[in-house]
């Protein structure tokens, strides 16, 4: 594996994938395709730093992956247990729904 | 080429994952479309030298948390479906309006610095293989804290779960 | 020692003034009185024996200071003796010893008694502090406090709306000529940088002609406003709401006469401004002659005396005026004692009838008060100016001043001569209705002669007013020597002696006489229609009568005229010629309006307005940002990105290195 392909592309791609992600969630109501772009995004940046960690040539950007990723997998759990306390009752699983804040 | 290729290939899987984690219906199809995506940026980690990261990624990623997310669909959405109609009223034109400015600034910047991204830093001569020996001697030595913090954090987000989900039916004792 | 006894003089009224006002309630009416008049005997007898030192030493002056009150302005706290100050101690001292004996027995029924004894002595205390001050910031100290005095003495039946607005109109017009008293010290304190007597009046050279005018001027004003002069002067008539020995020391004989007293005072000043002098004149004679005309058709006993003062105080000005300062004084001294002396009169009068004022409804009363009668008839006589009583000597010395004075100032006494015509018709009207006739109520049958200790005050004032005229005769001189010092050798207009004095005088005599008949052929003699009784007049030769009696008969219009006129004549006295209700419509009625104007449109609808239309626009944008706040996540996810990346597209913006 040399180094044929340059990195500016694979930030394109994650640049992409965030937009991407970003994009899901204002648009999808429900919430758990909510949490889904939620992970998307959050694939793009563990893939902008390994590529950045590519690039310098020093592992501190896989060790940041790795962080990221327990993170994410902790944000995971808990607020899928949220979600779960929440909806479980409901019989719609609109983000619309939960409005109280409204001033 | 064969990079350029490849590179291509798992590209455009990627995206097609992401556009059906978007844009399906049925919450079971997003679900797929995520471990589609997952998958190929697993590979993608494999091309660049990554092969720890590449692992890891498919064990807790692809495989723990998307469990996880089949579950609570299973549990709760896998029969709603949802309007196609927007209710918020104003919240097309700020989607829009946020793919407007997002375009803008990106082509913006394009344009003046004349599509040259990495020439603020010189890029290493060789590859580095991302093995596990090379990221333990990482993180064991100047990442230890902010790897026990970690551990903490993921005891914190299990007991977290826990009562979540036990707290109001049962009574722990 | 005469500093302790200047001292003394002044803090005794003051402390019987205290003393009774903390004791008062656990006395009796007999003990409160006793301790008053012990103060004001000792008053009496202290100012009594500084005058005699006084008069050994050549009536020099003393002064003495007592403590430095504030340093900057060189203002201490002093008392000044000299022949002037003298005078008027003994005057008030005097009078008010013998006017709160007629109190006691006036005022024992009353349930306030205490408090009036202690209005009383604080009175003497400030007018005492006016008179004896030697620098004119005392002085003012004490022209206030004597105008709080009145103010307290108005209402003290407060319960009675009358007397508390009285009191309150007192007070106000009073400090509408205090204003320009200050702004007169001010101009003082701007040119001398003092307020002391000696000083500015030994340099007085300093002055020249307009500052002089000007400080004269607004001196003027202030002596206008405690002297009831014109246009300042409609709450003396309403002053007579209080208890009737008040008005007789007060509004008679010493609080009205501080402003003659204070002019006098400042002569050197008065001398380097003659126009102003003039000026004082004219008001003073516009004044006396505008009083003497409402005084004629009044009906209430005390209105009439209080009109009367008012006169005879612009009789004062008019001596000041042209210069008479000797004359001004004695007039002040003999018109105390008569004019005190109706007032108590009129106080007996009052308490006899049961509290009833009007004067058509008494008549025949000498025959049951005669005592009080007949001092009100000396009373009378000496304000007519009938010699040889009290009257005639200062009121004619002030007629030959005016008349030596000469030029501009002839007209003004031969309108002195006119309202002295009218000042003994009016008073000789006052006494007739009273005092002869038939009764013509209830009450006036019932009326009996009032106790010894208000008929003692009477006497004694009576004996005053026969005998404190002859201080001053052209042959002695007596008031004048007393006064050469305090006037600083100033050039002093003497009444004319020799020829031309009997000449003046009779024709003042004369004038008087002849408004003392008029009012007897009116009212005596009840002659309604004069043409008619001149027909049957029996000195005329027939001829004459024949033809006045066709005259009368043919030209009847003429004289139908002549009495219609003569009604709106009598009306207008009658109404002080809407004087008072005009300046109550222009200043009273104006000021509520404007006052109202201001608050309606100015208060409530552009400041309130403001601050309401600030509160409710705030709220309504309130209310608008609030709907942001639509709760939805999306709806916030969304603005957060935008947000975020306008923060990004800004920070690369600005560096714009790519």
């Amino acid at each position: 594996m040399d180094m044929q392909i340059p990195t500016d592309w694979y930030l394109t791609l994650a640049a992409i994938l965030f937009f991407l992600g970003s994009l899901g969630i204002m648009i999808r109501r429900n919430v758990l395709i909510m949490f889904m772009c939620i992970e998307l995004m959050l694939n793009a940046v563990n893939l902008t730093f390994v590529a950045a960690s590519r690039h310098f040539g020093s592992f501190d950007g896989q060790v940041a992956v790795l962080f990221i990723l327990v993170v994410a997998a902790s944000e995971v759990v808990v607020g899928l247990a949220i979600i779960v306390s929440i909806f479980s009752k409901r019989s719609s699983a609109s983000v619309d729904d939960l409005s109280l804040s409204k001033g | 080429m064969i990079q350029i290729g490849s590179f291509l290939f798992l590209a455009i899987l990627i995206l097609l994952g992401a556009s059906i984690v978007i844009f399906a219906k049925n919450p079971v199809h997003n679900a797929i479309g995520l471990v589609l995506t997952l998958i190929s940026l697993a590979v993608l980690y494999l091309t660049m030298s990554a092969t720890f990261i590449a692992m890891v990624q498919i064990l807790v990623y692809a495989g723990a948390v998307m469990t996880l997310f089949l579950f609570v669909i299973m549990m709760i959405g896998v029969d709603k479906e949802e309007e196609r109609r927007e209710s918020i009223k104003v919240q097309s034109f700020l989607v829009v309006g946020l793919v407007f400015l997002l375009f803008g600034l990106l082509t913006y910047v394009s344009l003046v610095s004349g599509f040259k991204w990495d020439l603020l830093f010189p890029q290493a001569e060789y590859a580095v293989i991302g093995s596990p020996e090379s990221i333990a001697s990482l993180l064991f030595t100047e990442w230890v804290l902010p790897f026990e913090s970690v551990s903490i954090l993921l005891i914190v987000a299990t007991a977290g779960a826990i009562s979540l989900a036990y707290g109001k039916n049962r009574n722990l004792g | 020692m005469e500093e302790l006894l200047l001292l003394a003089l002044l803090l005794l009224p003051l402390g019987t003034a205290v003393f009774i006002n903390l004791i008062g309630k656990y006395l009796k009416v007999n003990q409160i009185a006793q301790i008053s008049s012990l103060g004001l005997a000792g008053a009496f007898s202290i100012s009594l024996l500084l005058f005699f030192l006084l008069g050994l030493n050549n009536f020099e002056s003393l002064s003495f200071n007592y403590f430095t009150w504030i340093d900057a302005m060189n203002v201490s706290v002093g008392l000044r003796w000299d022949g002037l100050t003298g005078v008027m101690a003994l005057l008030i001292t005097l009078l008010s010893f013998i006017i709160q004996l007629f109190s006691v027995s006036y005022m024992e029924k009353d349930e306030r008694v205490a408090t009036y004894f202690v209005y009383f002595n604080f009175f003497v205390f400030s007018m005492l502090l006016l008179v004896l001050s030697s620098n004119f910031l005392i002085l003012f100290i004490g022209w206030e406090l004597v105008g709080l005095s009145s103010y307290l003495l108005i209402s003290f039946w407060y319960k009675k709306d009358s007397a508390s607005s009285a009191g309150k109109k007192a007070f106000i017009l009073n400090r509408i000529g205090d204003a320009g008293f200050l702004i007169g010290l001010m101009i003082i304190f701007n040119i001398f940088d003092s307020f002391d007597y000696d000083f500015i009046f030994s340099n007085t050279n300093l002055l020249n002609s307009n500052q002089a005018s000007l400080i004269a001027f607004f001196l003027m004003i202030g002596a206008f406003g405690k002297s009831a002069q014109l246009p300042l002067f409609s709450w003396l008539p309403d002053a007579m709401e209080g208890p009737t020995p008040a008005s007789a020391l007060i509004h008679a004989a010493t609080m009205v006469t501080a402003g003659v007293f204070m002019l006098v005072r400042v002569s050197p000043i008065l001398t380097k401004a003659p126009n102003v002098l003039f000026l004082i004149a004219i008001i003073g004679t516009i004044t006396a002659f505008f009083a003497s005309f409402v005084a004629m058709t009044q009906f209430d006993i005390k209105k009439i005396l209080a009109y009367s003062t008012i006169a005879q105080l612009g009789y004062m000005f008019l001596a000041v005026g042209s210069g008479a300062y000797v004359a001004a004084i004695f007039h002040l001294l003999t018109h105390a004692f008569f004019k005190a002396l109706l007032f108590l009169g009129a106080g007996a009068v009052i308490h006899a009838m049961d509290h009833e004022q009007d004067i058509r409804n008494m008549g025949g009363l000498i025959k049951k008060m005669p005592t009080t009668a007949y001092t009100m008839l000396i009373g009378t006589l000496a304000l007519s100016g009938i010699p040889p009583l009290a009257g005639f000597w200062s009121k004619d010395e002030i007629l030959g001043s005016a008349f030596v004075a000469g030029g501009f100032y002839l007209p003004l006494w031969l309108i002195g001569l006119i309202t002295a015509v009218m000042t003994a018709f009016y008073m000789g009207r006052y006494w007739i209705l009273i005092f002869l006739g038939e009764e013509r109520t209830e009450q006036a049958s019932s009326a009996e002669e009032v106790p010894k200790l208000m008929r003692v005050p009477l006497v004694s004032l009576a004996f005053g007013s026969i005998f404190v005229g002859f201080v001053n005769t052209p042959l002695f001189h007596g008031v004048e020597k007393t006064l050469k010092e305090v006037l600083y050798n100033i050039d002093v207009i003497h009444p004319p002696t020799g020829l031309n004095f009997i000449l003046l005088a009779s024709i003042s005599v004369l004038a008087g006489l002849v408004g003392l008949f008029l009012s007897n052929i009116i009212f005596i003699q009840k002659i309604k229609d004069p043409f008619k009784e001149l027909q049957d007049f029996p000195l005329l030769p027939k001829k004459i009568r024949i033809i006045l009696g066709n005259i009368f008969n043919e030209e009847r219009k003429i004289f139908v005229l002549i009495n219609s006129a003569l009604l709106f004549v009598k009306k207008l006295s009658f109404n002080a010629l809407y004087l008072d209700v005009y300046g109550r419509k222009v200043f009273v009625d104006g000021s509520k309006s404007l006052s109202k104007f201001v608050a309606v449109s100015i208060d409530q609808l552009l400041i309130d307005g403001l601050i309401n239309n600030l509160a409710n626009s705030s709220m309504y944008i309130a209310k608008k940002v609030r709907t942001l706040q639509s709760g939805y996540l999306r709806t916030y996810i969304s603005v957060f990105g935008i947000m975020s990346i306008l923060l990004i597209a800004f920070i690369v913006l600005s560096i714009g290195r790519f």
